[in-house]
């Protein structure tokens, strides 16, 4: 090849791709408005967007993964907590978290209201974008998804005699191994299905054509899969086999009746 | 060094340096910041520490891109300098820039954009500064008649990154949008136009290194900047996978972003084979180690890294993890920090008034390797801990913070050899600033037309 030939190859190569860029950009531009739900984007948003611009969060953080690493990702994070949780954590993070046990903090950075009001609805923006999927599993600022694997996480004994957390320790103490099958995480099917949201999905559940149980409610309906898990059967690979559960059938003589009624109790809070 | 006027690429070359040095500091404090607890959280959190680090790194290198042409242009177009004077006052405005930049993100003067953070009148200035600086190459040339396809190159590699800057200064109330047009300024300057300019520079030194007949390797330049461009334009799109736009960049991100490596790997046959061809024989040894260096490191880091985790199956776990710390170190040392390393110390003997042999120092040879060393040490840090923090984090949902509490012994190891890089990084300081010699400046007068050979001390 002389340099004629190469020099040829560059402009061609360059122009092509450079033509092809610019054709797709034009494409995205158009459609990124309903990808990104870009009619939601009010003047609350835009100041929220500022807050976050103006304290440099992503040089610490990440927001659709882009940011430095060395805080979470904020991505779904309204999906995840509360806006009252949000709000009192912005006004100051050592309540919740701290250097001695994370070995990190995040500064209070003395947000106004207003500013606390308008980030947490850019963040609720930014969770209903269009990521094509992503992240293909929650990213969790604390905690597991995976039973056992929570390291480092508060131990096994209840911080008070309430019935739900009496039932979270239970849920995840083996036995009964609640967590070893199912896990809190959405859409995360270990063997049985995810318990995600499950007071809600009980209780519409019941009221479903096709359900025939005896069970009038959520709570009934979450007591008795656990007494009688043959009662309702979901299907799916690991769910169910013949039309039969695969979930163990003896917990009514193996639990205490009022472990029952703690485990009920903590599923309930699952919301 | 045929041209006094060339002698302006040492201060450039300076200030360079001082900035290298402070970037590195503000780095190894940042990782020691990921071992906490972190006694100066109130006043120098992570963030403004990252800021700093990050862009003291585009400032410096910039500043050596600007010195490197300063030296290259005069001489590839046979003409003194346009204006010394303006390359001053051009130096100046720009070292202003940088440090009030600096200071102002301590005092969280910020806008907050990931490596665009500097405030919207900073970004005026380096737009001016731009402005001046290709107006003084522009001119020389013009003077000199003459443009050789290596500082062809290497020119228009800094003219598209003074234009690529220009989406950075529009605002976008759709915060999709304003990541989108981000990555037209931060991919395509280090995945495209600085590939220029590093392969420009790359050209420059392996004709002055290697005697190789210039024909030959200008000819494969063309080549390796068109595989650049066709990799690294579409290749834009391993940025767009998740952040709210059609489905059609996944396939094509995956494509030619796998095809990046390419033109990383030309470059290094490109220098293997001049290398060869010339048997070694150049008296700059140091230069020849940080030239070859480069292209090796590059290919590693840029390239092989990069195509780690751009395919968007392994993207969709590995995205917003330390594996993209893992790939940016490596492919930024060896891409950009070696070739200005590399034009420094193939250009000092010269800048100095001393004769190339002379130039060859124990302390400039330690720097090299323990850059080496720790630079590859602290990507394996990044690499353990990013694998790590993928599985753990990623794939088997552990929370974000008990991840991290899991990748300590990373961090370790990421201090420990963070430690070693910024030993070689001081060494190569003090051999720059004490071991090799006073400057002979050049003076903005037109009448100065000392030869080189007369300058010597």
């Amino acid at each position: 090849m002389t340099k004629r030939g190469t020099r040829a190859f560059f402009v061609v190569s360059t122009l092509l791709s450079g033509l092809l860029f610019l054709g797709l950009t034009i494409d995205s531009h158009r459609k990124i408005p309903a990808l990104t739900n870009a009619a939601a984007i009010d003047a609350s948003v835009i100041a929220g967007k500022d807050v976050w611009h103006r304290n440099n969060c992503i040089n610490c953080h990440t927001l659709l993964g882009e940011g430095a690493y060395y805080a979470p990702d904020l991505t779904q994070i309204t999906t995840q907590r509360g806006a009252g949780y949000l709000r009192e954590f912005l006004k100051d993070p050592s309540r919740f978290y701290s250097e001695e046990r994370d070995r990190r903090l995040m500064p209070t950075l003395k947000l106004s209201d207003g500013d606390i009001t308008a980030l947490i609805a850019f963040l609720g923006w930014v969770s209903k974008i269009d990521t094509q999927g992503w992240p293909p599993r929650p990213i969790l600022v604390r905690g597991s998804s995976v039973p056992g694997a929570n390291v480092g996480g508060p131990p096994a004994t209840a911080a008070s005699s309430d019935p739900g957390e009496l039932g979270r320790v239970l849920f995840n103490s083996s036995p009964p191994a609640c967590g070893a099958c199912h896990s809190i995480a959405p859409n995360v099917n270990i063997v049985g299905p995810s318990l995600s949201g499950i007071a809600a999905t009980a209780a519409s559940r019941v009221r479903g054509a096709d359900y025939h149980g005896k069970a009038k409610d959520g709570p009934g309906y979450i007591r008795e899969s656990i007494l009688d898990p043959n009662a309702h059967v979901l299907a799916g690979p690991t769910f169910a086999a013949q039309g039969r559960s695969l979930m163990p059938g003896d917990y009514a003589q193996t639990l205490k009746p009022e472990q029952v009624d703690q485990i009920v109790a903590y599923l309930l809070t699952l919301k | 060094m045929r041209y006094s006027s060339q002698r302006v690429a040492y201060p450039y070359f300076a200030v360079a340096m001082l900035l290298f040095g402070l970037q590195v500091a503000f780095g190894l404090l940042a990782a020691a910041k990921y071992l906490g607890p972190d006694p100066l959280l109130p006043v120098l959190p992570f963030d403004v520490v990252k800021v700093i680090h990050t862009n003291l790194l585009l400032v410096w290198v910039l500043t050596g891109f600007m010195g490197a042409a300063y030296y290259v242009v005069p001489e590839e177009s046979r003409a003194e300098l346009h204006s010394v004077r303006l390359a001053y006052v051009q130096l100046g405005l720009w070292t202003a820039m940088g440090v009030t930049a600096v200071v102002g993100y301590v005092f969280r003067w910020t806008a907050g954009n990931k490596l665009l953070e500097q405030p919207f009148p900073l970004k005026i200035v380096i737009v001016v500064v731009m402005l001046m600086f290709l107006y003084n190459l522009g001119m020389t040339i013009r003077a000199g008649g003459r443009l050789t396809t290596t500082e062809g190159v290497l020119v228009a590699g800094l003219a598209c990154t003074a234009l690529l800057y220009l989406p950075s200064l529009l605002e976008f109330d759709n915060y999709t949008l304003a990541i989108f047009y981000r990555w037209w300024t931060v991919h395509l300057w280090v995945e495209g136009v600085w590939e220029m300019i590093q392969g420009g520079i790359l050209a420059y030194l392996l004709i002055r290194l290697s005697g190789v007949d210039r024909e030959v390797l200008e000819k494969w330049l063309y080549v390796i900047v068109g595989l650049t461009f066709i990799s690294g334009i579409l290749g834009t799109a391993h940025h767009y996978y998740w952040i709210g736009v059609p489905r059609y960049w996944l396939p094509l991100g995956g494509l030619f972003s796998a095809l990046e490596p390419l033109s990383f790997l030309a470059m290094a046959m490109y220098a293997y084979y001049a290398m060869r061809r010339s048997g070694l024989a150049h008296p700059n040894r140091m230069a020849m180690h940080w030239t070859i260096g480069s292209a090796i490191f590059s290919a590693l880091g840029a390239g092989i890294l990069g195509l780690a985790h751009t395919w968007p199956a392994v993207n969709k776990w590995t995205h917003g993890t330390l594996i993209t710390s893992m790939h940016g170190h490596m492919a930024f040392f060896g891409a950009y920090v070696m070739i200005v390393l590399g034009m420094i110390t193939y250009a000092l003997p010269g800048l100095t008034g001393r004769s190339e042999d002379s130039r060859e120092t124990a302390a400039g040879f330690w720097s090299f390797w323990l850059q080496m060393a720790g630079m590859f040490g602290m990507t394996m840090a990044f690499a353990t801990a990013g694998i790590a923090q993928t599985y753990l984090e990623r794939i088997l949902g552990i929370g974000y913070l008990e991840t991290q509490l899991k990748l300590q012994v990373h961090f370790l190891m990421l201090v420990a050899t963070g430690a070693v890089f910024t030993l070689g990084v001081a060494l190569f300081l003090w051999d720059f600033f004490f071991l090799a010699g006073r400057p002979v400046m050049a003076v903005p007068a037109p009448a100065d037309a000392t030869p080189a050979g007369a300058a010597v001390r």
